[in-house]
């Protein structure tokens, strides 16, 4: 802790105190929940990329399981069919639409495929011959795709969920780090500042009291003193029965100290 | 955080860079879609061993940044491996970034680029 | 009659063919070469069979590849015995490359529609398929000049003309099209054999007929269930069954009135072989399946009807061989040969992507 640098610019007095001492309870309580979230997220996003881990490894096999029926559709019609399906390819019959989900106020977007009605590009293709390995070859394609579909959905998630979670760890760490210490640092400052006026003034009014007491002391001294000698001169009047003291004498009046 | 809606609700088709074995397959599922005239689109590349390096990053630009209405690029593992430089600093969540397996080339999870970012996260 | 004179002008041809023939893979080659690990034990085994073909492939060739070089062996001979035939056989080798030519032909329309450039095509086309002027035809840069100059520099002006025009080349399927012309093809192919005056009331016409009407039922079956649940009409549909074959005219016409697998079943009942093949694929016997059946590989006990229509053309191709003086064993060895590619490309890619399982599925007559 970098000690006194490390705090706000406020003035160490009371109202600041209170609001310091707000502010920290603030920081807990959201350093609290973002913490909660982050690791809400975080168990979302291991589940995610262990998904991602198993989803990548299916659609090897899926995929292969689609070349090969590809490679059936070679034997059947006897010939490459490459050049004409890419040639015929006019409009997608399959399509994917992105709907959300709210995970701990992340929205994350998911794929969804759909094929549209209607509109078949090949459905000719190998029509004197192969038709049904074609047909079939579709199939297996089209399935194959729902798998990557899928996978896809599952990597934007961890791509956005990595994102998010790196902005709320830098949070959780910003205040956990940067914003509680330095306001901990702060009230401590306040603290210490308004604790040292305290002193201060105590010690003042010690000084006061100190000074008030030994007035005081002085002036009972006197009054006991000046007591002491009325006493004597009328002990002396009565006895020697001679004139009062000279008022205006030596017998001088204590100051007045206020 | 998220990006916003409009970013991806017209992302409603899938593009492919490919060998033509792979791209033959994806097409007949039905995938293939050619933008009306003029400019007449195509959502899918055909690579052989004669198309360069520059088409294909080429391809991987249009697909990646500049058509808006694509919501998953699908590239073989080992044409990626062509431009991985390009494949490996690509980050964006849209249009999501694939890489399959082709027919000679089994899939190999430790060339992935996200399979890679997992460990790395996992600290493997 | 056709004994005494058939060696004059090809008995050369004939014997080449049954050598090539006895240079085709046998069940116990295939056997072995299921046995195979990796692409390049399997390269090794057809050593003997492709040698140098072979050679030049790197090590663990993709399977596309390893196809590619087996075709061109079989260009290569190909080629030798078109440059060896005369005569009727000469012509009769050309009919044959008019199928692979439909395909070509198809393959640079579909790129001038879509205003590709149709030389980057040409080493798509099918070897067999190629013709001298086919460069020509990749000047066309619309529609209207492609069809014109199919029309000046094609063998397959005829199979065109009188059922399609140029408009039609713009508006239908390019599948149509494609049907379309085999049909006209086959038709004329069939008309060939049996009017030739070389050739009419030979050996080949017999062996000849039965191939092409073979050919003819296959496809006129294989639209009809391929169109099922297409925009294909029924009217369309019947354009492109060829007008012969042992279902034409009756069957055809029920074909052409099939609204599911059943009546197609109804229709092909007066074959009889036709019906076998369709009980043993379970077709049409009202199981839930339908289509869904046709496991592309014998996947289970029950193969799908393609698969057995292949046996069937390698059948018939096989007992050509067992006929003397005839053409035929050439078509014959053509359709052998390219099954044997298609065999090897299948176990290549069983093997390639570790599908042993399936591996058993080539037709092997041998």
């Amino acid at each position: 802790m970098s000690g006194a640098g490390n705090r706000e610019a406020v003035f160490p007095t009371r109202q600041s105190l209170g609001l310091m001492k707000l502010k920290l309870k603030g920081a807990q309580t959201g350093h609290d929940l973002l913490k909660r979230k982050s690791e809400a997220l975080t168990k979302r996003f291991r589940e995610i990329t262990r998904r991602i881990d198993e989803a990548k490894r299916k659609m090897g096999r899926v995929m292969q399981i689609a070349a090969f029926s590809l490679a059936e559709v070679t034997y059947a019609v006897g010939g490459d069919i490459g050049y004409q399906v890419q040639e015929s390819a006019k409009s997608a019959r399959f399509r994917v639409r992105t709907k959300q989900e709210n995970v701990s106020g992340v929205f994350l977007p998911a794929f969804e495929s759909f094929t549209t009605e209607g509109n078949n590009d090949f459905g000719l293709t190998g029509l004197g011959k192969g038709g049904q390995q074609v047909q079939k070859c579709r199939e297996t394609y089209a399935r194959a795709v729902e798998t990557l579909v899928e996978l896809a959905s599952l990597q934007t998630a961890f791509v956005i969920l990595d994102e998010v979670i790196k902005v709320v760890n830098r949070r959780v760490n910003a205040i956990e780090h940067v914003i509680i210490p330095r306001t901990e640092n702060t009230i401590k400052y306040i603290n210490s500042e308004l604790d040292e006026l305290d002193r201060e003034e105590f010690f003042r009014l010690k000084k006061v009291q100190n000074k008030k007491q030994r007035d005081t002391a002085a002036q009972d001294a006197e009054i006991i003193a000046k007591r002491k000698a009325g006493e004597q001169k009328e002990n002396d009047r009565e006895n020697e029965t001679s004139g009062g003291g000279d008022i205006l004498g030596d017998d001088e009046d204590a100051d007045v100290i206020f | 955080m998220a990006a916003p809606s409009s970013a991806y609700k017209d992302r409603q088709f899938l593009a492919v860079i490919g060998d033509e074995d792979s791209v033959t397959g994806l097409l007949l599922a039905g995938i293939g879609h050619v933008t009306a005239p003029p400019d007449n689109q195509k959502n899918f590349l055909v690579v052989d061993s004669k198309t360069d390096n520059a088409a294909i990053e080429e391809a991987f630009e249009r697909f990646t940044t500049e058509r808006k209405d694509i919501g998953i690029l699908l590239i073989n593992q080992h044409i990626a491996e062509r431009i991985r430089h390009r494949v490996d600093s690509y980050t964006a969540a849209f249009p999501a970034l694939l890489e399959i397996p082709s027919k000679d080339h089994p899939y190999d999870p430790e060339k992935d680029s996200v399979l890679r970012r997992v460990r790395r996260l996992f600290g493997e | 009659m056709e004994g005494l004179l058939y060696n004059v002008n090809n008995g050369y041809i004939e014997g080449i063919v049954r050598g090539y023939r006895n240079g085709l893979l046998t069940g116990n080659n295939y056997n072995n070469l299921t046995q195979c690990e990796t692409i390049d034990d399997l390269k090794l085994q057809l050593g003997p069979a492709y040698g140098d073909f072979l050679a030049s492939l790197p090590p663990n060739p993709s399977t596309s590849t390893l196809a590619a070089k087996t075709t061109e062996k079989l260009i290569s001979e190909f080629r030798y015995l078109r440059a060896n035939a005369v005569g009727s056989l000469a012509k009769f080798i050309d009919y044959l490359t008019y199928g692979y030519m439909i395909d070509n032909v198809a393959l640079l329309i579909t790129g001038t529609l879509h205003e590709r450039d149709t030389r980057e095509l040409l080493e798509r086309c099918h070897p067999l398929g190629w013709f001298e002027t086919m460069p020509v035809l990749c000047v066309a840069t619309n529609i209207e000049e492609l069809y014109n100059s199919v029309l000046i520099e094609t063998p397959l002006a005829p199979y065109f003309k009188g059922s399609l025009s140029h408009q039609d080349l713009d508006e239908l399927n390019i599948e149509i099209i494609r049907n379309t012309l085999y049909k006209n093809y086959l038709e004329d192919f069939h008309n060939f054999v049996n009017t030739d005056s070389d050739i009419a009331g030979t050996p080949t016409a017999e062996v000849m007929t039965e191939m092409l009407e073979f050919e003819a039922d296959r496809r006129a079956i294989n639209i009809t269930l391929n169109s099922f649940g297409t925009d294909l009409t029924k009217e369309k549909r019947k354009k492109l069954y060829p007008s012969f074959g042992r279902l034409y005219p009756e069957g055809s016409y029920m074909l052409s009135r099939a609204d599911d697998i059943e009546g197609v079943r109804l229709a092909v009942e007066g074959v009889n072989d036709y019906k076998n093949y369709f009980d043993q694929t379970g077709l049409g016997q009202g199981n839930g399946a339908g289509a869904g059946n046709m496991s592309g590989g014998a996947g289970g006990d029950s193969k799908s009807l393609e698969d057995i229509f292949l046996q069937r053309e390698m059948e018939i191709s096989k007992g050509a061989f067992t006929r003397q003086f005839t053409y035929s064993i050439v078509y014959a060895w053509v359709k052998l040969r390219e099954q044997e590619t298609r065999n090897i490309t299948w176990i290549a890619e069983c093997i390639a992507q570790n599908q042993k399982e399936r591996i058993n599925n080539y037709i092997s007559v041998f």
